[in-house]
C-alpha cells in the first residue's frame, strides 16, 4: 500500500503524495525492500492528490531504474491523469489493473502489449474468452 | 533617504508593471515606502507580490515601511486574505490594521500562505481540497474530478518556489466575480516569490544553447513552451507542462512574470500578450493562474 509508506515517510499525517521530497521518500522506502529487476505490485488505495513530480518521482523512476515491470491497482482517475503523460514522455509503461479486475497499459503505447505477454507467458495473467486479461495469482 | 512607491489603487497582473516600474527606480541603501492607502482592490496576485517586494527591499536594506489602504473595508478584506499576518514580519507596517479572523468567507479559498518547503506544499494542497471542491464544482461547474486536478496545479506551482526560488513566496487562491473581463465567476492562484528567477535559475543549463537570446524571456519560454529544467535528470519539467495540459482543458489562463519579461498562454476569452520583454525588472517570479466558470454547454 502506498499509502502505508506515505506515513513512513513523511512526518505528518497526509494523504496526498506531492513533491519531490515526498516522492523520492516514497520510492527509496519502496526500493529497500525490492530486488532489482522485480515485478513489483502498487495499492494506490487511499491516496489523495498525486501530483506530476510525485509520479515522476515515484511511477517513472521504479520502472526506468529499478523493477522489471510495476503493476498499479487502486488507481483513480486524476492518479491516471498524473502517471500517463509522466510515462508516456518518457516511453515508460506500466499496467494497471481495473476495478473490475481486467488488465491494461498506462503509459506510452508502445511498451504495454509487451509487459502483457509476458505475464501471460509467465502464468500469471490469463486472457479471458472476451479478450481482457486478469491476474492469474494474487 | 525613503523612496515612495505607490501600490496601485486597482492592484492586480495588469497594474503590476507600473508597481514594478516604480520598484525598479529604487537604489541600494533606500528606504522603501510602499503606499497602499488609496489602494481601493487587489487581487490575490497584487498581494502576494507586494509581499515579494517587501522581502526583496528588506533583504537590501532597511525593513521597508507599508502604509496599509485607509479605506476600512479593503483593509478589511486585505487582513482577511492573510495579507497582514505575512506583512507583518517584512514591513513595518503604519494605518489601521483590523484584528480580524483570516479567511472566514468562501471567496478565499486559500489566504495568503507562506511556502518555503515541502511541507508547506502538502498543507496547501490538504487545504484546499478541502474548501475548493465545491467552489469548484458547484459554482464553477467543473467536473468534480477537476478538483484534483486543481490541487495539482497549485502543488506544481509551490514546488517551483522549494525547488527553484532559493528563497520563500507566498500562495494565495480566490474565487471571485471577473465582470470586467469575463462576466464569469472564476478561480484564481497566485504564487509569488522575490528569489533568483527563472534566467537565472536555467542558466547554467540552457544559457549556451540559447545565445545572444538569452535573457529572462528566453528562460521563460524554455520552461513553460518546452518543459525544460534547470536539472539534468530526464524526468524534470513535469510541474509546467502538467498545469499547461490542466488549464487548457479548462480554458484556463497561466501568466508567469520573471525579471523583466512575462509569458502567458492565452486563452480565446483572453486578449492579454503570450511574450513580453523589457518589462520593468522586478525580483523573483510571480504565477498567475485563472480557471474560469465553465459556459453552458
Amino acid at each position: 500500500m502506498v499509502q502505508a509508506v506515505l506515513q513512513q515517510s513523511v512526518s505528518g499525517f497526509y494523504t496526498d503524495l506531492v513533491t519531490r521530497p515526498t516522492g523520492r521518500a516514497v520510492r527509496e522506502n519502496i526500493e529497500r525492500d525490492l530486488p532489482p529487476g522485480t515485478i513489483a505490485v502498487m495499492d494506490f488505495t487511499g491516496v489523495g492528490c498525486l501530483d506530476y513530480s510525485c509520479a515522476d518521482e515515484i511511477v517513472a523512476k521504479l520502472v526506468r531504474d529499478k523493477v522489471k515491470m510495476l503493476l498499479l491497482r487502486g488507481l483513480t482517475d486524476a492518479h491516471r491523469e498524473a502517471i500517463e503523460p509522466v510515462l508516456a514522455g518518457a516511453g515508460l509503461a506500466v499496467l494497471c489493473e481495473r476495478p473490475d479486475g481486467a488488465l491494461e497499459g498506462l503509459g506510452a503505447s508502445e511498451p504495454a502489449p509487451a509487459l502483457l505477454d509476458e505475464l501471460v507467458e509467465r502464468r500469471l495473467a490469463a486472457r479471458n474468452p472476451g479478450g481482457s486479461i486478469r491476474l492469474t495469482a494474487a | 533617504m525613503t523612496r515612495l512607491i505607490e501600490v496601485p489603487t486597482q492592484f492586480d497582473d495588469r497594474s503590476f508593471d507600473q508597481f514594478a516600474a516604480s520598484y525598479a527606480q529604487a537604489v541600494d541603501g533606500e528606504r522603501l515606502l510602499f503606499d497602499a492607502h488609496a489602494a481601493e482592490w487587489a487581487s490575490p496576485y497584487g498581494l502576494v507580490g507586494l509581499l515579494a517586494a517587501g522581502e526583496a527591499a528588506a533583504r537590501k536594506g532597511e525593513r521597508p515601511l507599508l502604509t496599509a489602504p485607509a479605506n476600512p473595508d479593503v483593509v478589511s478584506y486585505w487582513a482577511r486574505a492573510g495579507f497582514f499576518r505575512e506583512a507583518a514580519d517584512l514591513f513595518e507596517v503604519h494605518g489601521k490594521v483590523p484584528k480580524v479572523k483570516v479567511a472566514v468567507e468562501s471567496e478565499v479559498l486559500l489566504p495568503v500562505t507562506p511556502v518555503r518547503a515541502a511541507e508547506d506544499v502538502h498543507a496547501v494542497v490538504s487545504t484546499i481540497q478541502q474548501r475548493a471542491s465545491a467552489i469548484l464544482s458547484s459554482e464553477l461547474g467543473l467536473d468534480p474530478k477537476a478538483t484534483m486536478g486543481f490541487a495539482m496545479a497549485l502543488s506544481e506551482s509551490c514546488q517551483n518556489i522549494v525547488e527553484h526560488a532559493g528563497t520563500g513566496g507566498w500562495v494565495a487562491v480566490q474565487a471571485y466575480n471577473w465582470r470586467r473581463k469575463l462576466a464569469r465567476r472564476v478561480v484564481v492562484i497566485a504564487v509569488a516569490d522575490a528569489g533568483v528567477g527563472f534566467r537565472h535559475s536555467l542558466e547554467p543549463t540552457q544559457a549556451k544553447r540559447f545565445g545572444e537570446r538569452w535573457g529572462d524571456a528566453a528562460a521563460l519560454e524554455a520552461a513553460l513552451i518546452q518543459g525544460v529544467s534547470r536539472f539534468r535528470d530526464p524526468g524534470r519539467g513535469q510541474g509546467l507542462a502538467g498545469i499547461r495540459r490542466y488549464l487548457a482543458r479548462w480554458e484556463g489562463k497561466v501568466a508567469i512574470r520573471s525579471g523583466s519579461a512575462r509569458i502567458a498562454i492565452v486563452p480565446r476569452w483572453d486578449d492579454d500578450v503570450p511574450l513580453r520583454d523589457g518589462l520593468p525588472a522586478f525580483p523573483g517570479s510571480q504565477v498567475l493562474l485563472i480557471i474560469p466558470e465553465q459556459e453552458a454547454k
